[in-house]
């Protein structure tokens, strides 16, 4: 129920040992890379003086970063190739990943196979490219269907070439403004979007003058077949027949690939995984620092798996091998941790939602389980049926279980339970009232006590929230913000302060004097326009202003409109999960009163259903976007601003989650 | 939107921009400087250059170097400008970036033509910029198909591709000729997508360029190549502001210069053709300098429209060119007064 614990790892160990540490790192999947080179310069990377790291010492002066790339294209060729023709996907399998094998000797052997099943693979190929070239021939000669003419005879004229060409649009233009000087018959076959088809025919003995002309107009000439006799429309039929029996050999060669692929198979699938690890592991190696002889790696790492990783690396390496971890907190400079959520069950599918705002920042409260409640609490009040919501929460777990998009069915579903909770207190079965009693409340007939609710519900969130942002506040020792600022301590008193002024006016509840109120509210006011001098102040600072004076105190000074406007409707605005809750009734009044009209049993019945599948339909979705708006606007904008860095650990991926 | 809602936000953002371009005063300083670091140290300490600079290492500073951060300010302004437009008219600006990809393009194109080092080209910064192209596929090019097929998936290869197909030997002439004119053809089919006034603008404007550079072609096409009159006039852009399309038909098949003279000397464009031998040398920079003052004017007469984010684009190039120009003239030791006769602005001196 929080943001992970990070810890940095520094490894520093031979150059022989890089290869074997790379992938020890990638197959343990939990170390985020950090840049060596940039982590030495802003850190000052400081290691004990002690016998065991003189060396270590020695070559810090003298790092570069580790180039050599390796290229794997050739063996993702091969790679590739064998799975065309095994018809098998690309997949990872875990059990072929480990860190003890050759490279160089695997891909050696891969190739080696490779070449008992070459001639296979570039027959294939051979095929697929006839059969490309044939399906170009079937497309050109299309553009003469309907002439009637028989196309071997166009091409062996004897003293006139034929060509079919394409030209751009603009480029027709061109030649059909210039017609008169064209020494070639030419007209259009067939208008494209922005292509024109045009057929040419040229005496021979000027050819090269209009193929010039045809140049400078960037034709591509449509090549045709020789071979075949008849009009175009027969050439199509014996163009498709041709394609038929091509596909049909290729379809027997694979066949005749079957011996190869049981005894290959297997290892395809191990190199194939391996090649991925191996792309990790250069990915990892990208970011290392290499000196003489010794490489430098950075990483963050969550604390739980801190002994497991040290361990592993320690046990298959050099004992030379210098392991250090160190504290985030002590980092002077560089880039932030990255931000590893950890939540239970209930709450994981909503960090999809927080994520699409900002992943929270290392330093920063998960808002996840907040975030869930109030979500679920929101959704549920403005959209309370036991019917419905069992509807949504079925769509959930369908998403979920037969889409495979667990995040979002998980939402849904846990949406559609609260509906249900709600629709028990409210009493409301598929919009229909009047089955069972319900717990709490009908929100039609208590129209002024639900939307007074809502408010208060509004009242408690945004509390929270204050809550939330001091927390956060305190966390980052920011003192100015925290003390004087909008969503510090004062801006808290303010929000208080108002909230009561406005109670004593409104209602006899509490008695609040008024000249006391508005100087309560005057002060804190002037105190958050003071701010940054206030805090300067008070920490001693010489400087006061971060910015010139005049700036400063415009902004603060549309800052006091805002927080006055914001607070007001910030409140306000969660009238709506009242409106929204009658709303929902009132929709259904409508149909019920149509499906009244229609007269007959069946009749009014199919009006119900299509009035039910509009309300999941239309108002699910508005009320979905509602309590969305809420939380990011609303609340949000108090205490989360979501400039994190996700957590993305070297790994293969596909090997686990 | 119309245009006046559509250009009040715009037009202000490139009024200030235009604050920071170079003014005469600063041409003067730059006319007298004798150095590329001194051009460097005035831009550096005294122009909006200045920040963009300041990631320079003097010390490896060269005209290269120089060249490419003055075309890297150029798309940090671009850029600025597009994050107003949205929609059609944010594309129809990123094709700009396609006319310096073009530029650029050809030059990459001609070293791989004729087998030089491309290690000068590595910092060219349009590169890819419209394209989306990997760049490093492009400069493993040996030959000019080889850098047709790095374009592969981008728009520029739909209009080249047709080099490949038809198997003809390796064009360098035809490569370019394609990518200049099909960069019309593009530029065209996007503002077709945009409001009626803001087409008459453009086409006012870009007829006009077209115009000068039809010029030019068609007496280069004379007088050098000697070209056959049909080849000559398809590669003419068709777009035309003073000159019609009858007019440039007939100077295509003037059969001779003197032919070609008399009629140039009738359209309004004769400034460009001087009988005192300096036409081949200036041609350039007289096409240039009217675009420039023409542009100038069209922004004064046409303010709510495109015109003045086209404007400020060209002159931003302009700008890059005419430093380029003085940079130039150090290496060949020229006076100011006479450098100042190869940029595109007329330098006033000032009391």
């Amino acid at each position: 129920m929080a943001v992970e614990k990070m810890k940095i790892i520094s490894i520093v160990g031979k150059r022989d040992d890089l290869d074997k540490v790379s992938r020890l790192v990638v197959l343990n999947g939990n170390v985020h890379m950090l840049n060596a080179l940039s982590e030495i310069n802003a850190n000052y990377f400081e290691l004990e003086a002690s016998e065991d790291h003189i060396q270590a010492m020695q070559e810090l002066s003298d790092i570069k970063p580790y180039i050599n790339r390796k290229d794997f294209s050739k063996y993702e060729e091969i790679l590739k190739a064998f799975h065309k023709i095994f018809d098998i996907n690309p997949s990872v399998n875990s059990k072929y990943l480990s860190s003890e094998y050759d490279y160089e000797k695997l891909f050696e052997e891969i190739a080696q196979k490779y070449d008992t099943v070459r001639e296979i693979c570039e027959g294939i190929d051979k095929k697929l490219a006839y059969i490309n070239k044939l399906q170009e021939y079937i497309d050109n000669i299309s553009y003469l269907k309907h002439t009637g003419l028989d196309i071997r005879q166009l091409m062996s004229l004897e003293y006139m070439d034929f060509q079919l060409i394409m030209l751009s649009k603009e480029n027709f233009l061109k030649l059909k403004l210039n017609y008169e000087n064209i020494p070639s018959a030419v007209f259009q076959v067939y208008a494209a979007e922005d292509n024109s088809i045009v057929a040419a025919f040229t005496p021979k003995s000027i050819k090269e003058d209009t193929e010039r002309i045809f140049e400078s107009l960037n034709y591509k000439s449509l090549e045709l077949p020789l071979e075949y006799k008849g009009i175009a429309e027969e050439i199509t039929g014996q163009l498709s027949k041709e394609i038929e029996r091509e596909k049909q050999e290729i379809a027997g060669m694979k066949a005749s690939a079957a011996d190869y692929k049981k005894s290959y198979s297997s290892e395809v699938i191990r190199a194939y995984s391996l090649l991925e690890l191996e792309k990790k592991v250069e990915h990892v190696k990208s970011e290392v620092a290499i000196g003489q002889q010794l490489f430098f790696l950075f990483g963050f790492v969550p604390v739980g798996k801190l002994d497991e990783i040290s361990n592993t690396i320690r046990q298959n390496s050099d004992k030379d091998i210098i392991i250090i971890t160190e504290e985030v907190e002590k980092r002077r400079a560089g880039h932030a941790p990255p931000t590893k959520l950890k939540n239970n069950r209930l709450f994981k599918p909503f960090e999809l939602l927080i994520s699409m705002y900002g992943t929270p920042s290392y330093n920063e409260a998960d808002p996840t389980p907040f975030f869930a409640l109030s979500y679920m609490l929101l959704f549920g009040a403005m959209f309370g049926d036991i019917g419905q919501g069992l509807v949504i929460l079925l769509g959930g777990l369908f998403i979920k279980y037969k889409l495979r998009s667990s995040d979002f069915g998980g939402i849904i579903s846990r949406l559609g339970v609260s509906s249900m909770f709600f629709g028990l207190l409210y009493g409301s079965i598929f919009g229909n009232e009047h089955i069972i009693h319900g717990l709490w409340i009908k929100p039609m007939d208590n129209i002024n006590s639900v939307l007074i609710s809502a408010i208060i519900l509004g009242v408690v969130l945004i509390n929270i929230g204050y809550m939330f942002s001091l927390s956060n506040l305190y966390q980052r020792r920011d003192f100015e913000e925290g003390v004087f600022g909008r969503e510090g301590i004062v801006g808290y008193l303010f929000f208080w302060t108002l909230l009561l002024t406005v109670l004593s006016k409104a209602t006899d509840a509490i008695v609040f004097p008024m000249p006391l109120a508005f100087t309560l509210l005057g002060l804190l006011l002037m105190i958050m326009v003071f701010k940054q001098p206030l805090a300067n102040k008070i920490k001693g600072h010489k400087v006061l202003y971060e910015e010139p004076p005049g700036d400063y105190y415009i902004e603060a000074g549309f800052g006091i409109i805002e927080t006055l406007l914001s607070i007001l409707s910030n409140v306000i605005s969660f009238i709506r999960v009242g409106a929204f809750a009658l709303n929902h009734v009132g929709l259904y009044i409508a149909f019920a009163t149509m499906a009244k009209m229609v007269g007959s049993a069946v009749g009014g019945f199919v009006v119900l259903v299509i009035g039910n599948i509009v309300i999941i339909g239309l108002e699910g979705l508005i009320v979905f976007i509602q309590s969305l708006r809420l939380e990011y606007y609303e609340l949000f904008s108090k205490y989360y601003t979501g400039y994190g860095i996700p957590y993305k650990p070297a790994r293969v991926d596909g090997e686990r989650s | 939107m119309d245009n006046i809602t559509r250009y009040a936000a715009i037009n202000t953002k490139i009024k200030t921009m235009e604050g920071s371009l170079l003014k005469n005063q600063d041409y003067i300083k730059l006319l007298e400087k004798d150095s590329v670091a001194s051009i460097y140290e005035y831009l550096k300490e005294h122009t909006a250059y200045s920040e963009i600079l300041s990631d320079v290492d003097p010390e490896k500073l060269h005209r290269g170097t120089l060249e490419a951060v003055l075309k890297q300010n150029m798309i940090y302004n671009i850029d600025k400008i597009i994050h107003f437009y949205s929609g059609e008219y944010k594309r129809f600006i990123t094709t700009f970036y396609a006319k310096y990809e073009i530029d650029e393009l050809k030059k990459i194109a001609r070293a791989i033509f004729n087998k030089e080092d491309l290690q000068k080209y590595k910092n060219s910064v349009f590169i890819g910029k419209y394209s989306g192209i990997d760049t490093n596929k492009l400069f493993d090019a040996k030959q000019i198909s080889d850098i047709i097929y790095s374009f592969e998936g981008s728009e520029f290869y739909n209009y080249l591709i047709p080099l490949v197909d038809n198997n003809i030997e390796e064009n360098l002439f035809r490569f370019e000729m394609i990518l200049d004119l099909s960069y019309y053809t593009m530029l065209k089919r996007q503002w077709a997508k945009l409001s009626k006034q803001d087409i008459k603008v453009l086409e006012h404007a870009q007829g006009l360029i077209a115009d000068l550079l039809n010029l030019q072609w068609i007496y280069r096409g004379i007088k050098f190549y000697k070209m056959q009159p049909e080849v000559l006039l398809n590669y003419t852009i068709h777009l035309w502001h003073r000159l019609n399309y009858g007019t440039i038909k007939k100077l295509c098949y003037c059969p001779s210069l003197e032919e070609f003279f008399k009629l140039a000397q009738q359209t309004k464009y004769s400034f460009l053709f001087k009988n005192d031998g300096t036409t081949d040398i200036f041609m350039e920079r007289r096409l240039d300098r009217h675009i420039y003052f023409e542009l100038k004017n069209m922004v004064r007469t046409y303010g709510m429209s495109i015109i003045t984010t086209f404007a400020y684009i060209l002159f931003l190039e302009f700008e890059v060119r005419d430093i380029i120009a003085i940079i130039e003239a150090i290496r060949y030791k020229l006076p100011a007064n006479e450098a100042s006769k190869y940029m595109i602005r007329t330098i006033r001196e000032e009391a």
